[in-house]
Order: structure tokens, then C-alpha cells, then sequence
């Protein structure tokens, strides 16, 4: 395995913070650093195509993805990116082909994901308190392993990105007229879809079933308040995650905060949000709106 | 282009049945009918969006290459709130560099030229959702006109537009007609502006109920026939030498050679 510690070793120069001089902090900030753009990028589409149901879903199949693993035997780290994966194809492969509403669809799939993994993990006291883990999430246990599997996410990622922002735009305006405008909206539909289900797994480990869904929207949406064009908004949803999930990470370790880590990052994510709606609210006034 | 026995069942319910019409190049073509006639399915058809049977052939005389589509759909449904401009609107389509590192200079240019053209320069800063109903339809239509399109497909141009701001839209896409040498079809139920602007006109009622010139096809006895009764509203006779009316020089000179 390539040495990573090189990167954890700058951490404490940096951030001078008797917390960071740890190694599990130091790996915990690397991931959140790495998982940060990523919900940026994709949680601008997630706001502008209105998908914020679907990354529910696959938060949700995480559980199944743990259930399926203590099946086969084979560690949750395979086995939920892999089962998420496949529901995301699968309620896009559906979406396109079926006469019910995109809602109703990912719907169906959420309750029979959630039901499956919750049948499998009843049956075991023992995974049940596991379960714990997925709902809160643990950036702290974070291994050199996911971090490297973040790297190689982000930089396939960041090169969907460059390559398809601005026709996911169009798609996101109208599929119909982007397809007619001879833009492959089914090809870039479903990359994104699993690009998007990676991306959320990863962001269970981080903050946990319950606050995924927030990880992905709220940046992206308080980004939309601050920006005026669509170039910028990504611009500001970057600036808002990486700071929201470095003060929340260095403000969970404090002592007198002893908060829970993912959920501290997404409070201070919200509190850009309320800025935001601050910003809007005043620039609405001024402009007679 | 031709549709040649085109036919559309939707979850059991036949909405197009046998279809067979044609659209002459370089014309205005108009599909007119009652609501639920099937205009729109029909548009769907030729762009891909609904499985039909029967064939569908887009050619032009003379050419093998794929004719290059543009679309103008009815009432965008779309997010107001998104912070989209009309210049990355314009540009999403043609810059692959992503806009968070900007326009660039010839796509900027090339945009503004066509923005000018459907006369909506002066709003590319705009975000789209704060522009009225007929600013969009005009950027939309310089969208499909960014294509260079040998097919412009309009459905409803100019719903949720005054019938000041229609006259003009109507008018402005008659010239770019002539100019540009496109092939124009659109929907419409709206037989004043039909009786104005087409060339060629497709009556349909699930099945086409006549089809040619407007002064040949929209009588009394066919309007009758897929509207119902109310139909003194267009009198053919008022149609000069059964040509298109269009005030435009170049439009009622192409309708000459159709």
C-alpha cells in the first residue's frame, strides 16, 4: 500500500490543534477532505435534479449492504458500495422505462432495501447493536484502505465532472430537449447515478444513514443562495463543505463539545445554509423581488 | 419527411391510429386539431420519446447524413430557483470545459449573435427563472437555433405568450425560415396564427383528417369534421389566393414555390 502518512504528518503543522496530533483524527480529516468535493460536485445535481429521495434510498440500502455481507461472509467495505451500486442503476433502469412517478419507484425500492437488511439483521442480536455504526456513522474508525478507495472515487469523479457539468445541466433543464440536442442523456444518467451511490455509501462511513442525505443537500443548497450563476454555485458549494467538515470535525473533538462527529459537521453545514437564506433574503429586498 | 402509418397505443388507449402525413422541405408545416387529438404524441414520435409503430423517415434530397434536430418544447417545466443565466444556457450544449471555470470568448460570442437574432440581447446575465413566458420561448427557440437545425420542431411556439408577443414570434421565425433555410413543424391549435404562417397544414384528430395547403385544407367541412361545430371562425375565403398571409416578404415569396 502507498504511504499516506506523509499527508497525515502536514496535518498537525497545519492545524495546530492538540486534537490533530492524533492518528485517527489525522486519517478522519484526510477522508472528510477527500468525501467534501465529492458531495459538493454531486450535490449540486442532487439539488438541481431534485434527487435528494434517491441518495435516501441508497443510504438506506447500506443496511441491506451489511446484511448481504454477513450472508456471504465478505466485509460491509465490498459488499454496500457494490449493493448500492446496483439499486442506483436499478432505479434509474426503472425510471426510464416505467409509467409511475420517479418518486413512487425509488419509494419501492427504499422499503424493500430497508425491509431486507432489517430481516437479516433481526435474526442477529449481535449485528443489530453493529447496525448502530451505520446509523450515526464513524469517520473516526476510517482506514488507510477507504482512503485510497476516496482517492481513486474523487479523481474519477472530479473527471465525470469536467467532462459532463454542463451537459448534466441540460439534462437537469430538460431531458427531452438536451436528447433531441443530441446530448446522451441516458449514458450520463446512469454514470451518475452510480457515481452518486459510491459517493453516498462513502458518506454513510462519514456521517451515517441518518444525516447523508443532508451531507449531499445542504452545502448545495446554500450554495444556490449565495450564487448567481451556475458556474459559481459550485464554487461556493465547495467552499461550504470542506470548511463545514473541517471546523466540524476540530469542534467534535473538543472536550466540551464531545458531539458525535458527523452530525457536528452538518450543524455547522446549516448554519452556512441559515447565512445563506440571510444573503437571499437581503439581496431579494434589495432587488424588489 | 414522412410518417407513414404511424400509430401510438399508450396503456391500452390508441392515441395516434395509422398516421401517414408528410412535411415538404423548407416549409411551415402545421399539425392543428382538438385537445387530445394526438399533436403532441406525434411530435413525440418523431423525436424519439414514445414507441410507435409504423416508420418515420427524415431525409433530405440528395443527403445521407443525419438531419440535425431542433426542439422548442411547450412550457418548460423547470426549476425556477436553479441559478442558471441565459449565457450558460445558451453555451451547456456546445462548451465542454465545465462553467465553473467560465464562458469561453467564442462560445460567448456565438451565443450573443443568436440571442440578438430571436431579439432577447441585453437579458444573458438574466437567471432563466426570473424571465417572462415569451422571453423564454425566445431564448428557447435560439437554444434549437444554436443546433443548426435542418428540422426546427416547435410545440405550441407561442402558448403563454400575448397575442402581440405571438404576431412577433411567428413573424420572427418566418424570416429565420427564409433565411436560414430550415424545415419548420409545429403544433398548434390555435388556427389564426395556422391560417397565418403555415405552408402546409396537417389536420389530425388521432387520424389525419386532410392534409395540403391551408386554403385547401382548412374548410368549413373538414374544421367541422375534427373540431365539432363551432367552427365559423376561419373562412378560407379570406386566405389570399389560398397562399400563406404572412406580412414577412420572404415567407409569402417561399410559400409561392410550395
Amino acid at each position: 500500500m502507498p504511504e499516506l502518512n506523509v499527508f497525515y504528518d502536514l496535518i498537525p503543522k497545519l492545524l495546530p490543534f492538540e486534537s490533530m496530533q492524533m492518528r485517527f483524527m489525522q486519517q478522519a480529516l484526510v477522508g472528510l477532505l477527500l468525501l467534501a468535493p465529492m458531495v459538493a460536485l454531486m450535490g449540486v445535481q442532487v439539488v438541481n435534479f431534485r434527487m435528494a429521495f434517491f441518495a435516501d434510498a441508497i443510504s438506506h440500502s447500506a443496511f441491506t449492504g451489511v446484511a448481504l455481507g454477513l450472508i456471504f461472509a465478505v466485509s460491509p467495505h465490498w459488499t454496500m458500495p457494490i449493493f448500492g451500486l446496483l439499486v442506483g442503476l436499478a432505479i434509474v433502469a426503472s425510471q426510464r422505462r416505467s409509467a409511475l412517478s420517479t418518486d413512487t419507484i425509488i419509494g419501492v425500492f427504499f422499503s424493500g432495501v430497508v425491509a431486507f437488511g432489517l430481516a437479516v439483521v433481526s435474526r442477529d442480536k449481535n449485528v443489530a447493536r453493529d447496525i448502530q455504526r451505520f446509523l450515526y456513522g464513524d469517520i473516526l474508525t476510517i482506514g488507510n484502505g477507504d482512503i485510497w478507495a476516496m482517492i481513486a472515487l474523487l479523481a474519477v469523479l472530479t473527471l465525470f465532472q469536467v467532462y459532463g457539468y454542463n451537459r448534466m445541466l441540460y439534462i437537469g433543464l430538460n431531458p427531452v430537449v438536451a436528447k433531441v440536442h443530441r446530448v446522451r442523456v441516458a449514458a450520463y444518467q446512469y454514470i451518475y447515478a452510480g457515481l452518486l451511490s459510491f459517493v453516498v455509501i462513502f458518506s454513510v462511513w462519514a456521517v451515517g444513514v441518518l444525516l447523508v442525505t443532508a451531507m449531499l443537500i445542504i452545502p448545495a443548497a446554500a450554495a444556490r443562495n449565495f450564487a448567481r450563476s451556475a458556474g459559481g454555485m459550485v464554487w461556493w458549494a465547495l467552499l461550504v463543505s470542506a470548511t463545514s467538515t473541517v471546523i466540524g470535525l476540530l469542534i467534535s473533538a473538543q472536550d466540551w463539545a464531545g458531539t458525535a462527529t458527523g452530525a457536528t459537521v452538518i450543524l455547522v453545514a446549516f448554519g452556512w445554509f441559515l447565512i445563506s437564506s440571510g444573503v437571499d433574503l437581503i439581496r431579494g429586498e434589495r432587488s424588489g423581488r | 419527411m414522412a410518417f407513414k402509418s404511424v400509430t401510438v397505443a399508450l396503456g391500452g388507449k390508441t392515441i395516434l391510429d395509422s398516421v401517414s402525413a408528410r412535411v415538404p422541405q423548407g416549409s411551415c408545416t402545421a399539425i392543428v386539431g382538438p385537445n387530445g387529438a394526438g399533436k403532441t404524441t406525434m411530435l413525440l414520435a418523431l423525436l424519439g420519446e414514445v414507441p410507435y409503430t409504423g416508420g418515420i423517415r427524415i431525409s433530405r434530397a440528395g443527403e445521407d447524413r443525419q438531419l440535425r434536430i431542433g426542439y422548442v418544447p411547450q412550457r418548460l417545466q423547470f426549476d425556477r430557483g436553479m441559478p442558471l443565466t441565459v449565457l450558460e444556457l445558451m453555451v451547456t450544449g456546445w462548451q465542454r470545459s465545465p462553467l465553473w471555470f467560465g464562458v469561453r470568448r467564442r462560445y460567448r460570442e456565438r451565443a450573443m449573435e443568436l440571442l440578438r437574432s430571436v431579439k432577447v440581447d441585453g437579458l444573458e446575465k438574466r437567471r432563466i427563472g426570473a424571465l417572462s413566458g415569451g422571453e423564454i420561448q425566445r431564448v428557447l427557440l435560439a437554444l434549437a437555433l444554436g443546433q443548426e437545425p435542418d428540422l426546427l420542431v416547435l410545440d405550441e411556439p407561442a402558448s403563454g405568450v400575448d397575442f402581440q408577443g405571438e404576431h412577433v414570434f411567428c413573424e420572427l421565425l418566418d424570416k429565420m425560415r427564409c433565411e436560414r433555410g430550415f424545415t419548420q413543424l409545429m403544433v398548434s391549435h390555435d388556427l389564426p396564427t395556422v391560417t397565418h404562417h403555415a405552408t402546409h397544414v396537417i389536420c389530425l384528430n388521432r387520424r389525419v383528417a386532410a392534409e395540403g395547403p391551408p386554403r385547401e385544407v382548412l374548410t368549413a367541412e373538414t374544421l367541422t369534421a375534427i373540431f365539432g361545430l363551432h367552427m365559423g371562425l376561419v373562412d378560407s375565403r379570406a386566405l389570399p389566393n389560398g397562399k400563406c398571409s404572412c406580412s414577412s416578404p420572404c415567407c409569402t415569396r417561399g410559400s409561392d414555390h410550395a
